[in-house]
């Protein structure tokens, strides 16, 4: 009998615990009942409340709507001063002219932070992703929200065709691009050009034997470096990218990044193997953290290359970010840029990449952001912005924006906005388009143990073969 | 702002409602004697608002405010009606009434999704199952539980399972009706069936739950915060796909994890058999167990296990470990090195520091000075010891400070006048060294002829080395034909990264070690220590067989602590290298899988490895809490 009694009692307690669980839980789902897709009707007639609701506003929105008052997070993975400086300043001009509040975080971390965050139910209202390839996860697992059809409209005509089918699942666009990155630039030391001699090179061929020429004058040729915290490796995947698509061609390129061609096909594995032979060769890195896997990607290379210690450094458009201040740029300041040559002078392939902001949470303001994220106003604010907060010209900003003021960019940064615009072939970063465990994982683990010589080219890409979902 | 609000008024209200919970409880027990209607109202209501509680959280009914306050009413009013009547067919009576009361408020307002559409033979033959299991558990507890309760038990879980939860759901309000009705009238007439309790049981039971009160907000408190997150850990390592939709994949992460290259690679074992760290093992070994028996036989035993032999022995283990763990790769034998190294070092290191300093002078100053990395974190010890082995390129000056003094080295032996410098300096030493060894032969003491030999010999390979053939970080650059340096990239150059990374988690633990072993050292009764030294044994011979079988337990205690904290590892390769260049740890590798991969399946699987290791710890460790309790 009183084994009855305690039983009794025990389950009392945990009734009352489990109530207390479950009526804890409840506000909780309501909150995120709009993205949540279990189908209880109750959850469904909610759901179809909230976007009524949402499509009043929104048409209220084109009238002024009133979003005073109204808080917004956007989380990115830009930390430099004068990129979060950039974001922050040209989202604070929307949010004065509404009243709201729009709150900028950038971390490092980014692409394991926005995992935690989205899995563990707390989101941030808008995230600005580096990879489309993880747009696109987030959007088949139902992370993020498709565009409404309306900032659909408004953002699309804006972009170069094709812009936004990037980040689409079917025909419906998961995310807006914010900040366009050139990626197939050699920046280089026009003191050292100017004291060797040497000339600009027009083929890859020619590249490869400046490098053998600065070499011999006992001038190191390059700074190469590829550590980035958790995204170590992904220099060498951009070097990647441009040498498969210059030696194996667009369509090579496209099968590659689909995984139709392999990693551990020989074509692949030749064209790494051909990017270590160069990096390696005695005398042609300059590695400030002692090997090129122990450099930090362009924080480590803006003074040496500004002192002439190497005299190129193959990184994107955003590089003018990382060289000192006061350092002037073109063919008569201390730094040059020349484009990254393809083997033969017939086409001028171009590498191109992007942050692209998508959304976590239904509401006006939140659309409302986001459309103005994807206008050219955006877009020339952060420019102002960020020249402001660099202190000289080479703002590290670009966009592909087809209506923005190109007075605002600088010589040198104008001319990256035009080769974008006359690009032939565009490829967009592989490893961005690659799924997320290949493409922010393998890819650059694998690659970063190759580089290190831990691993044969491969065995290491045999290995990233074997991670494709 | 406003989420920082909430989170804190949240906590308010969960430590100020369990509070209110932990009183109320006391409180209602209170009641069972003299007020045992009253109670059982309170109970009834609680638990009605307990189980359509969870109804309700679940989304499994419709308007669930109203379904749930009629709940609370009826089961009240149920629960007031069996405290107050005490002939058992009124009992029996008032329980069906309540409990097809709460059957029909179900049934009426379940939600749509869940109605099902009976299988009368599933059905029927589910109940026939579940009160033949019913009956046999009362026929096996040969009438200690009521018949007719044992069945009605096993009939409405098997009702329950065979007409709802095995049905489909495609089903009409009519058949939910019935099935929740039959349902309640089941679980009411259990209910109903339990006799009136007299004054003495419910005396009984009062006392009998208080302790299961007392005890509960800790027992909720572990489930919550342990055993739920283990369940469902586990439960989640046997899912796959979208991490919003889940599927069943059995123990396919398991596989996938053990069969993983990068989590566990035998491929290089046979290039153990060509490292020299293998075949020095080997001799010491042998050595090391030829010492031991010669001294054996003297003392008349087997096997002595003196200084010299376990020296030799202990040397032989550890490269014998080293040259394992350099030729087996991948995660798991990281996690396996990184343990036996800091076993090893923390261990040897902490209890040979609390036995020289013991009794010294400055000894305070001594332990104070290597107990302080214990103050650092992790994190913070990482990054200062990244910037001790950073190397810089060889035309740069080196600014860690293992390669600063490495790549000096190089240079220094490289010319004449400064490795001569050196080799007179060490010359002198090395003599000093012998000088000691000739003393200790003369006092017939052989631990030090043997240890003073050993410094000897290697200082002398050392001076050798300096003067000929050149030690240090330099080479010949291949460029230029001139010398350059050529410092180590302590952080990259694999497998011994995984080591010069553990140095670190042994400079913090030896504190730990130590504070412990001195404490044990110290409390070594001092009149056994006499009574050996009086019996004519050395101080060696004392320290090996009087003080350190004294501190067993605490060897136990400091190992197995040691063990736990080394498995879990995670700050310190997160740090320095996030697993790349092969130093993974399986603490990271759940990260990486479940949070930068979003793979929450392996990532689990990932935990619950690690998890089944440390388990044989804590065993050994409560089993010995427990044996020392009861010694």
């Amino acid at each position: 009998m009183l084994k009855h009694t305690r039983l009794i009692a025990l389950l009392t307690a945990l009734m009352l615990v489990l109530a207390a669980c479950a009526g804890d839980s409840e506000p909780a789902d309501d909150g995120d009942a709009g993205d949540d897709t279990t189908a209880t009707t109750e959850a469904m007639t909610e759901e179809t409340d909230a976007s009524d609701e949402m499509t009043e506003t929104t048409e209220a929105m084109e009238e002024e709507a009133d979003l005073a008052g109204t808080e917004v997070t956007v989380f990115s993975s830009e930390q430099g001063t004068n990129e979060a400086t950039g974001i922050q300043r040209a989202l604070d001009v929307f949010a004065e002219e509404n009243g709201m509040t729009i709150t900028h975080t950038g971390a490092r971390d980014f692409s394991e932070q926005i995992n935690a965050q989205a899995a563990g139910g707390n989101p941030p209202d808008i995230a600005m992703f580096p990879q489309p390839g993880k747009v696109i996860d987030f959007a088949n697992q139902g992370f993020i929200l498709p565009i409404p059809a309306e900032v659909d409209a408004a953002v699309r005509p804006q972009w170069p065709a094709g812009t936004l089918e990037t980040y689409s699942v079917g025909d419906t666009a998961y995310a807006i691009q914010v900040k366009t990155d050139l990626k197939s630039i050699v920046w280089y030391n026009t003191t050292v050009f100017a004291d060797g001699g040497y000339e600009i090179p027009s083929t890859f061929q020619e590249l490869v034997d400046l490098s053998g020429q600065m070499i011999a004058d006992g001038q190191t040729p390059w700074c190469i470096g590829i550590e980035s915290g958790p995204a170590t490796g992904w220099t060498f995947t951009d070097w990647m990218e441009d040498m498969m698509l210059r030696v194996e061609g667009a369509e090579a390129y496209d099968e590659w990044t689909a995984n139709e061609l392999k990693f551990s096909d020989p074509r692949v594995v030749n064209v790494a193997q051909t990017i270590l032979d160069i990096w390696n060769t005695p005398g042609n890195t300059y590695a400030a953290g002692g090997s090129i896997a122990a450099t930090t990607f362009a924080s480590d290379h803006g003074q040496p290359l500004f002192d002439g210690t190497c005299a190129m450094v193959r990184q994107a458009s955003f590089f003018a970010a990382f060289l000192p201040d006061g350092t002037t740029f073109g063919e008569d300041g201390d730094i040059d840029t020349f484009y990254f040559p393809n083997v033969d002078t017939n086409s001028a392939p171009v590498l191109t990449a992007g942050n692209s902001a998508a959304a976590f949470r239904d509401a006006p303001e939140v659309w409302a952001v986001m459309e103005y994220l994807g206008s050219a106003r955006y877009a020339e604010e952060r420019q102002k912005a960020q020249t402001e907060a660099a202190g000289a010209d080479g703002a590290g900003f670009l966009t592909a924006n087809l209506n923005v003021d190109l007075s605002l960019w600088n010589e040198l940064e104008g001319g990256f906005i035009e080769i974008l615009a006359s690009a032939d072939p565009a490829r967009f970063d592989g490893s961005d388009l690659m799924p997320a465990a290949v493409g922010a994982g393998s890819f650059w683990t694998e690659g970063t143990s190759a580089v290190n010589g831990d691993k044969s080219v491969e065995d290491a890409f045999t290995a990233i073969d074997a991670t494709w979902p | 702002m406003n989420r920082l609000v909430i989170t804190i008024l949240g906590i308010v209200a969960a430590v100020g409602g369990s509070a209110v919970v932990f009183v109320g409880i006391n409180k209602l027990y209170d009641l069972t004697e003299d007020r045992y209607a009253l109670f059982n109202a309170v109970a009834g209501g609680l638990v009605s608002a307990g189980v359509f509680g969870l109804v309700w959280g679940n989304r499994l009914v419709v308007s669930p405010v109203v379904v749930w306050l009629i709940a609370i009413a009826v089961g009240a009013a149920t629960g007031y009606a069996l405290g107050l009547f005490e002939d058992p067919m009124r009992r029996l009576a008032s329980g069906i009434a309540g409990g097809a009361a709460l059957g029909l408020v179900l049934g009426m307002r379940a939600t749509a999704s869940i109605l099902p559409s009976i299988d009368p033979l599933a059905a029927i033959i589910w109940l026939a199952v579940g009160t033949g299991l019913g009956f046999a558990v009362s026929a096996v507890s040969g009438g200690q539980i009521d018949r007719l309760r044992s069945l009605l038990a096993g009939g409405a879980v098997g009702w329950l399972f065979g007409a709802w939860l095995a049905a489909d759901f495609d089903g009409s309000r009519a058949e939910v009706i019935v099935v929740a009705l039959v349902l309640g009238t089941l679980a009411g007439a259990f209910v109903g069936r339990r006799p009136f309790p007299n004054r003495i049981a419910r005396g009984n039971m009062a006392v009998a739950s208080r302790k299961y009160i007392f005890a509960g907000p800790a027992l909720v408190f572990v489930a919550s915060a342990l055993l739920f997150p283990l369940v469902r850990t586990i439960w989640l390592s046997l899912l796959t796909g979208n991490p919003r939709d889940l599927q069943w994949t059995g123990l396919t992460n398991y596989g996938e994890i053990l069969t993983d290259p990068g989590i566990i690679d035998f491929s290089g074992f046979g290039e153990i058999f060509s490292s020299n760290m293998f075949w020095l093992a080997v001799v010491l070994l042998g050595a090391g167990f030829v010492t031991g028996r010669i001294a054996g036989r003297r003392l008349g035993g087997n096997f002595a296990a003196g200084g010299p032999s376990l020296t030799m022995l202990a040397f032989g283990v550890i490269l014998f470990g080293f040259a394992l763990f350099t030729s087996i790769r991948g995660t798991i034998p990281n996690n396996l090195w990184w343990i036996f190294s800091v076993i090893v070092f923390a261990v040897s290191l902490g209890l040979a520091v609390a036995v020289l300093a013991d009794r010294s002078k400055g000894e305070n100053i001594a332990k104070s000075l290597i107990f302080l990395p214990m103050a650092i974190s992790f994190v913070g010890a990482a990054v200062i010891w990244r910037l001790i082995y950073v190397a810089r390129p060889p035309t740069d000056p080196q600014s860690g400070v293992f390669n600063t003094l490495w790549v000096q080295l190089g240079f220094w032996s490289d010319s004449t006048t400064a490795s001569t410098v050196i080799a007179a300096i060490l010359g002198v030493v090395v003599a000093g060294v012998v000088y000691l060894a000739w003393r200790g032969w003369q006092a017939e003491a052989n631990a030090i002829v043997a240890g003073s030999l050993a410094i000897a010999a290697g200082l002398g390979y050392f001076i050798y080395r300096v003067v000929g053939p050149g030690i240090g970080g330099v080479a010949i650059s291949e460029l230029t034909g001139e010398l350059v340096a050529d410092p180590v990239l302590f952080i990259q150059e694999t497998p011994w990264n995984n080591f010069w990374m553990m140095v670190v988690f042994i400079w913090i633990q030896t504190g730990f070690a130590m504070v412990i072993f001195s404490a044990a050292i110290k409390a070594v009764p001092e009149d056994l220590l006499e009574a050996s030294r009086i019996d004519g044994a050395t101080e060696t011979q004392t320290f090996w067989r009087v003080t350190i079988p004294q501190i067993y337990p605490t060897i136990g205690v400091v190992v197995t602590t040691l063990v736990v904290t080394v498995l879990k590892v995670f700050d310190i390769p997160k740090v320095m290298t996030n697993g790349n260049f092969d130093t993974q740890v399986l603490a990271n590798e759940m990260w990486e899988r479940a949070f930068t991969q979003l793979n929450f399946g392996l990532g689990s699987a990932v935990a619950v490895l690690l998890f089944i290791a440390v388990l044989p710890v804590m065993y050994i460790n409560i089993r010995r809490m427990q044996s020392e309790r009861l010694g």
